[in-house]
């Protein structure tokens, strides 16, 4: 089981775009991937769960995996949090 | 598990279950205050000087007999009393029968920020629905991957891997007329040591996600008879995919549960395959687990009626 915990910039929150990006990518592990906010567990795999865990900028999230693949699906999920959901090469030029 | 935070303002105004009917009258600068301890307390003794055990951080009841006593104190004496009370953290104070406090009262109270509160309701009507509220406000509560109906009466809450239908199952009886209560997200509180409440994420009200279609809002849609906010969960039924060669009931005579918060509910399996129509076995389902609420078993019936016949066979031979 791998686990990182990361906080959530920009103005928006994860509305439902990034919600979406959020599952695409961890649909993409066989393993079980988990949002943890504020104690509430949210399956990452699922667009409603994820939505319902309302999520605002500054939200601390934990990022848990379980199974084959964990270390790939946390790596790229956090990756792509601490990227504000943007292409990695666009936020790069932006900084 | 969800965390239990309850403000005081949570409870003012129509909460979705009761009306408490009550109004702010004072102390409005601790409005927002938490409430930590599901209890109350009638604080007669207390202002009587008896400050042992004064449980200072629940709701206190002010019912007649403490106003009475409020109001037959001489003003030194008064000031006297609510002085030491409201040395006290009071966490806040409720009068019934619509009896307002004195103004000294509410100074103390405005100075002290601690809420004042009025209501119409008799001390022993106002304290049972308070009691219920705080209850299920501090109730155990967890969160499951399901989606929650209402068929024919009975909270069906249908669980399962994700993609194995739950959600087009969910369609289909809100089609028929069911109600939908929640999908994907599931809150499930034990409010009593038998009742388990249902209900789903304030968010997501009525939403549900249908793969090919994005999501869509079934009150939207369907109307509002289509929809219900909270139900107690009666059964659950497990979807599955069918495996092939795996042994599945198919008496019903042994009664099957799943545990969740520590109740057992009743539950059965159904292994789904494709032109399997699956809501009308769970409207079925429904509608046994009626019959069983009253007492009817139709599979242990039919083995008795069956064992009955062989007896008889038997003894003719």
């Amino acid at each position: 089981m791998i686990e990182r915990d990361v906080i959530v910039k920009g103005d928006a929150g994860v509305h439902a775009r990034p919600a979406m990006m959020l599952v695409k990518e961890a649909m993409k592990y066989p393993c079980q991937v988990m949002l943890i906010k504020d104690d509430v567990e949210a399956d990452c795999k699922s667009i409603m769960s994820v939505l319902g865990l309302a999520i605002v900028s500054g939200s601390r999230l934990i990022i848990r995996a379980d199974g084959e693949g964990d270390a790939q699906a946390v790596n790229s999920i956090v990756s792509m949090i601490e990227h504000n959901f943007k292409p990695h090469e666009e936020s790069a030029e932006k900084n | 598990m969800a965390n239990n935070r309850v403000q005081l303002k949570d409870f003012l105004g129509d909460t979705g279950i009761i009306d408490l009917q009550i109004r702010l009258v004072a102390g409005s600068t601790g409005i927002t205050r938490e409430i930590h301890v599901g209890d109350i307390n009638r604080p007669g003794l207390t202002l009587a000087g008896f400050y042992d055990f004064f449980a200072y951080d629940r709701i206190q009841i002010f019912g007649l007999g403490e106003t009475a006593y409020l109001h037959q104190l001489s003003e030194p004496e008064k000031k006297e009393v609510l002085e030491k009370f409201f040395s006290y953290d009071v966490l806040c104070c409720i009068f019934t029968h619509n009896e307002e406090p004195d103004s000294l009262f509410m100074e103390y109270a405005d100075a002290k920020g601690v809420p004042i509160f009025i209501t119409k309701k008799d001390t022993t009507k106002f304290t049972s629905s308070l009691v219920y509220l705080l209850n299920e406000a501090f109730a155990p509560s967890v969160t499951l991957h399901g989606t929650f109906v209402d068929v024919y009466g009975i909270g069906v809450l249908l669980m399962g891997k994700s993609g194995v239908g739950k959600s087009e199952c969910a369609l289909e009886l809100v089609e028929r007329g069911h109600r939908f209560i929640a999908d994907d997200v599931v809150i499930l509180k034990r409010i009593d040591e038998s009742i388990l409440m249902g209900s789903g994420a304030p968010m997501l009200k009525h939403h549900m996600e249908i793969r090919g279609l994005g999501i869509i809002n079934v009150k939207d849609i369907f109307g509002i008879r289509s929809v219900r906010d909270r139900k107690r969960v009666e059964l659950v039924v497990i979807l599955e995919e069918w495996e092939q060669g795996k042994e599945y009931d198919r008496l019903g005579l042994e009664d099957q549960t799943h545990a969740i918060l520590d109740i057992d509910v009743p539950s059965i399996m159904v292994p789904v395959r494709p032109g399997r129509n699956i809501p009308i076995i769970v409207e079925t389902a429904a509608l046994n687990q009626r019959l069983k609420k009253q007492g009817i078993f139709t599979a242990r019936e039919l083995d008795r009626n069956i064992r009955e016949s062989l007896k008889r066979e038997n003894k003719e031979e």
